[in-house]
């Protein structure tokens, strides 16, 4: 393939090293019973139900005795997507000195003991033909595993490993990994996890060969994106994608940011020759999220399984619990799935409560990460309503003495067909089913009912993210002019909290392109300890972002849902990056190390002048 | 991040204050502690004695005296950069006051504070520097002496202060009908200068230029003053921006760097100031 090929792109690109940076850093107590017997491990964790199996697994601590909760979590950025031996050393302490054992940990030692992420070294080659129309697809990876695995630290990449084609066509497609040990922290999940780094090697590379051949950035893509879609269907990475159109959010996102204008005024800096210049930069993402079919994951030698759960209980007076499986840390659940059971049942949204995070209240679950919570935990919760709904049409039938067949289920209430006024309510069926008075044979009382779901497929988001930059080319200082950002994540349940997660998802990428890194000298000390030094942007630093969107609803799942918790930093990295060389791009400026910080800059444009490193 | 162990008194007069500093040789004086409390908490900086000043409210002004204006050294960055008397009577103060930090930090370090931490990073420093500023120090016994900006920034963390002295005011001189420039390059809001570079140019008197974070303390740019005299250009005399400096090496960016970072940014603050 690569030795026929008309036109061969080679590209090698450093994914530097970054520190999540949770706002709440590490915090552990652990509380003894003594007249129980029992123990309550709170933990700042994004896995409460995990964390539970491996204490209990590790102490002998039998798993009726332990509760585990996570409660209001600072942030999490996968950080906390990881069973940590402080969890486990308070727990064996706790429980041998009978007394509370309380840790938490400074921001110092959060940079310095919490899992770090990223850190690859690419090789990036596409196949393509004359025309720059692409057949294959190769990667090598180098990954920096740290000084030893932490929960799924060698699994990080591989979640990757699909999208190295991101949403374009071939025939060919191959990637390689290989993990290497060094004297530094371990690399483990960090937001998008895999994915950021597979779509950064693709977003570029498809911008070198655009360049190679003579294309436009927008040409090059439009002529290479798989055809849109609404059944399942094949990429050359060997997924089976859920739906998609991925022409259409590019279209949008052109029109949100004033392509032309922006070309025009490109043009004009170009030709006065003026210090400061534009650049353009796309990146048109597809992920995979929704972790996981558990089968998928046994492949992958993942220890736990990618199901989820959810109980909804209907009080005797119409109020509803719903214990969800997952374990937010900020991404509003507790509204989502609200919104969820409310339109389900038709209950008035302040009547739904949801627990989570607490092994006691939702004891089954697995907990949130990999954008999974709504497309596996909302199903679970979705499917629980719909065993509610079921059951009530039973109650509903027996005591209307109709046939189930012969009720209509609209806004929480059950009319019999041609008899409108004939009509139960959830509430009122809820009643029946807790006094069980008159309930059918056999049907067991009390309305409630618990959903457990393994997806079949991941699901996949895709869009177009567009990014103009302001660079000072005396100085290499790089600003963010405009930032547009069309997202299709499937059906929208909460539009403001997808929102929300798009604008930090892409302000945490530009960070990735822009500012953070961590670095260690030869002695293995890392130099960015502290959050002066590891450069977190802070509000003032950051773009205002235009936001549009597509709704194109996944095939995966009956909600149509897909996931909306990683797109941001999957998408943004690479169309920043390709901004910058856009704009140095007449300067004969072609790679850019990440982060784009002001020196990199300079020298980057001192070698293109000729000049030394 | 917890300091060593400390004694801590809170004075109730500058008198009081020299006494304490006068009776224990690693006491050190406490006022909005943004410098010295980070050095304490990473434990580079152990004194035995705090002596807090930060409640000597007659230390706090700005007025104009004898022709200068006199900043009280316990005056909040915030304060400065909002003094109206600043803002007209030597506006490039309050400017660079507003750059320092973040509104936090502004609203508790002090002038005095970030002068007698010396740190060449900071921005208060360079600006006295290019003004030609006082210091006013005050020693046991009522004994008072005025220092100027070039002298008092001895080195890095070195100011011309005894163990047993305060400094009390800080006078710059008034420069109505001088244009003015302060450049901060540094990439978030709160961070300190990666290069700084203060100047002010015209009514007659021959164009000042200092640099922060470009050696061990605030620096006069005197090759760049130098070739202004001699008619130089903003863009030629820039060229010289280096000379004479010992810029750091750090993550946020190469000496060598810095080096040609000072040059874009003297040309720019010259022309900024010659057009003010």
């Amino acid at each position: 393939m690569f030795a026929d090929a008309p036109v061969v792109v080679k590209e090698r690109y450093v994914i530097q090293r970054q520190i999540p940076t949770p706002i709440e850093t590490r915090s552990v107590l652990a509380a003894p019973s003594p007249a129980q017997g029992d123990f309550t491990l709170w933990s700042s964790t994004q896995i409460p139900h995990i964390v539970k199996v491996a204490m209990t697994l590790g102490l002998g601590i039998s798993e009726s005795k332990l509760r585990v909760i996570a409660p209001r979590v600072g942030g999490g950025f996968g950080s906390k997507l990881q069973v940590y031996p402080e969890e486990m050393l308070s727990l064996a302490l706790a429980k041998r000195l009978g007394r509370p054992i309380k840790w938490t940990e400074t921001r110092s030692e959060n940079y310095l003991a919490t899992h770090h992420g990223r850190d690859q070294i690419q090789e990036m080659e596409l196949a393509a033909d004359q025309d720059g129309r692409i057949r294959g697809y190769r990667a090598r990876i180098l990954v920096n595993m740290g000084g030893y695995l932490m929960i799924i630290t060698p699994g990080t990449p591989l979640l990757g490993a699909f999208v190295y084609c991101g949403p374009y066509g071939g025939e060919a497609y191959q990637v390689e990994f290989t993990g290497v040990f060094t004297n530094t922290v371990p690399t483990d999940a960090y937001r998008g996890a895999g994915r950021p780094e597979a779509t950064y090697a693709i977003e570029r590379a498809i911008e070198a060969l655009a360049r190679k051949v003579g294309k436009d950035p927008v040409e090059i893509r439009r002529m290479n994106f798989l055809q849109p879609f609404t059944e399942p269907t094949a990429s050359p990475g060997g997924l089976q994608l859920d739906s998609g159109n991925y022409g259409e959010t590019l279209d949008q996102a052109l029109e949100l940011l004033g392509y032309e204008d922006l070309l025009k005024e490109q043009q004009i800096r170009r030709e006065h020759g003026e210090a400061k210049q534009i650049g353009i930069g796309f990146s048109t993402y597809l992920e995979m999220c929704g972790l996981a079919p558990s089968r998928v994951l046994a492949s992958l030698r993942y220890a736990a399984g990618g199901w989820d759960a959810a109980e909804i209980r209907v009080s005797p007076t119409g109020k509803v619990v719903v214990a969800a499986g997952t374990s937010p840390h900020g991404q509003g659940h507790a509204t989502t799935f609200a919104q969820i059971v409310s339109e389900d049942l038709g209950i008035p949204i302040e009547d739904v409560e949801v627990t989570f995070g607490d092994t006691e209240l939702s004891p089954l679950g697995m907990d949130t990460y990999g954008s999974r919570s709504i497309s596996v935990g909302g199903v679970a919760v979705h499917r629980a309503a719909m065993k509610v709904v079921e059951k009530a049409r039973k109650i509903a039938a027996h005591e209307l003495e109709v046939a189930e067949d012969d009720l209509e289920f609209d806004a929480g209430t059950f009319t019999v067909r041609g008899a409108p006024d004939t009509a139960k309510t959830i509430p009122e069926i809820a009643f029946a089913a807790w006094t069980a008075h008159n309930l059918p044979d056999g049907l067991e009382p009390n309305l409630e009912s618990s959903a457990a779901y393994d997806p079949e497929n991941f699901v996949f988001p895709y869009g177009a993210h567009i990014c103009a930059v302001e660079v000072d080319t005396e100085t290499g200082e790089v600003g963010v002019l405009k930032y547009v950002a069309v997202d299709d994540v499937g059906r929208i349940i909460n539009p403001q909290i997808v929102d929300g997660q798009v604008q930090g998802g892409v302000i945490q990428g530009i960070a990735e392109a822009l500012f953070e890194e961590a670095v260690y000298d030869e002695n293995g000390t890392l130099l960015t300890g502290t959050l002066t030094s590891y450069q977190v942007p802070a509000a003032s630093e950051v773009p205002s972002i235009t936001l549009g969107r597509s709704e194109t609803w996944s095939t995966t799942n009956e909600l149509g849902v897909k996931g909306v918790g990683e797109t941001g930093t999957i998408a943004s990295p690479p169309a920043v990056i390709n901004a910058v060389i856009d704009a140095l791009s007449d300067l004969g400026v072609s790679d850019m190390e990440r982060p784009a910080t002001p020196e990199r800059v300079w020298r980057a444009i001192r070698r293109a002048r000729g000049g030394a490193a | 991040m917890i300091p060593a162990p400390f004694d801590y008194v809170r004075a109730e007069s500058v008198d009081q204050a020299i006494e304490l500093l006068s009776g224990n040789d690693d006491a050190k004086i406490i006022a909005g502690g943004h410098s010295l409390l980070p050095l304490m908490r990473l434990r580079l900086a152990r004194p035995a004695l705090l002596v807090d000043i930060s409640r000597l409210a007659d230390l706090a002004y700005v007025r104009e005296d004898d022709g200068q204006v006199a900043i009280g050294a316990l005056t909040r960055h915030h304060d400065v950069a909002n003094s109206e008397a600043l803002q007209e009577l030597a506006p490039i103060v309050a400017y660079a006051a507003s750059l320092i930090g973040d509104p936090q930090v502004r609203h508790v370090g002090t002038i005095g504070g970030s002068c007698a931490h010396a740190d060449p990073a900071s921005d208060m420093p360079t600006v006295l520097l290019a003004l030609g500023a006082e210091l006013v120090v005050l020693g046991p016994k009522g004994t008072s002496r005025r220092v100027t900006a070039a002298d008092f920034f001895k080195g890095l963390f070195q100011p011309d202060l005894a163990s047993n002295e305060v400094l009390s005011e800080i006078r710059v001189p008034k420069t109505t009908g001088r244009g003015w420039s302060y450049l901060k390059f540094h990439r978030r809001a709160q961070d300190w200068a990666m290069v700084g570079v203060a100047a002010l140019a015209g009514n007659g008197i021959g164009p000042a230029v200092a640099l922060t974070n470009m050696g061990e303390r605030p620096l006069r740019a005197a090759g760049v003053e130098e070739a202004l005299a001699g008619g130089a250009d903003p863009a030629t005399a820039a060229e010289r921006a280096d000379e004479g400096t010992s810029p750091p090496s750090d993550t946020f960016g190469s000496a060598e760097y810095r080096r040609e970072l000072s040059k874009v940014l003297v040309r720019r603050a010259l022309e900024e100031a010659m057009s003010r």
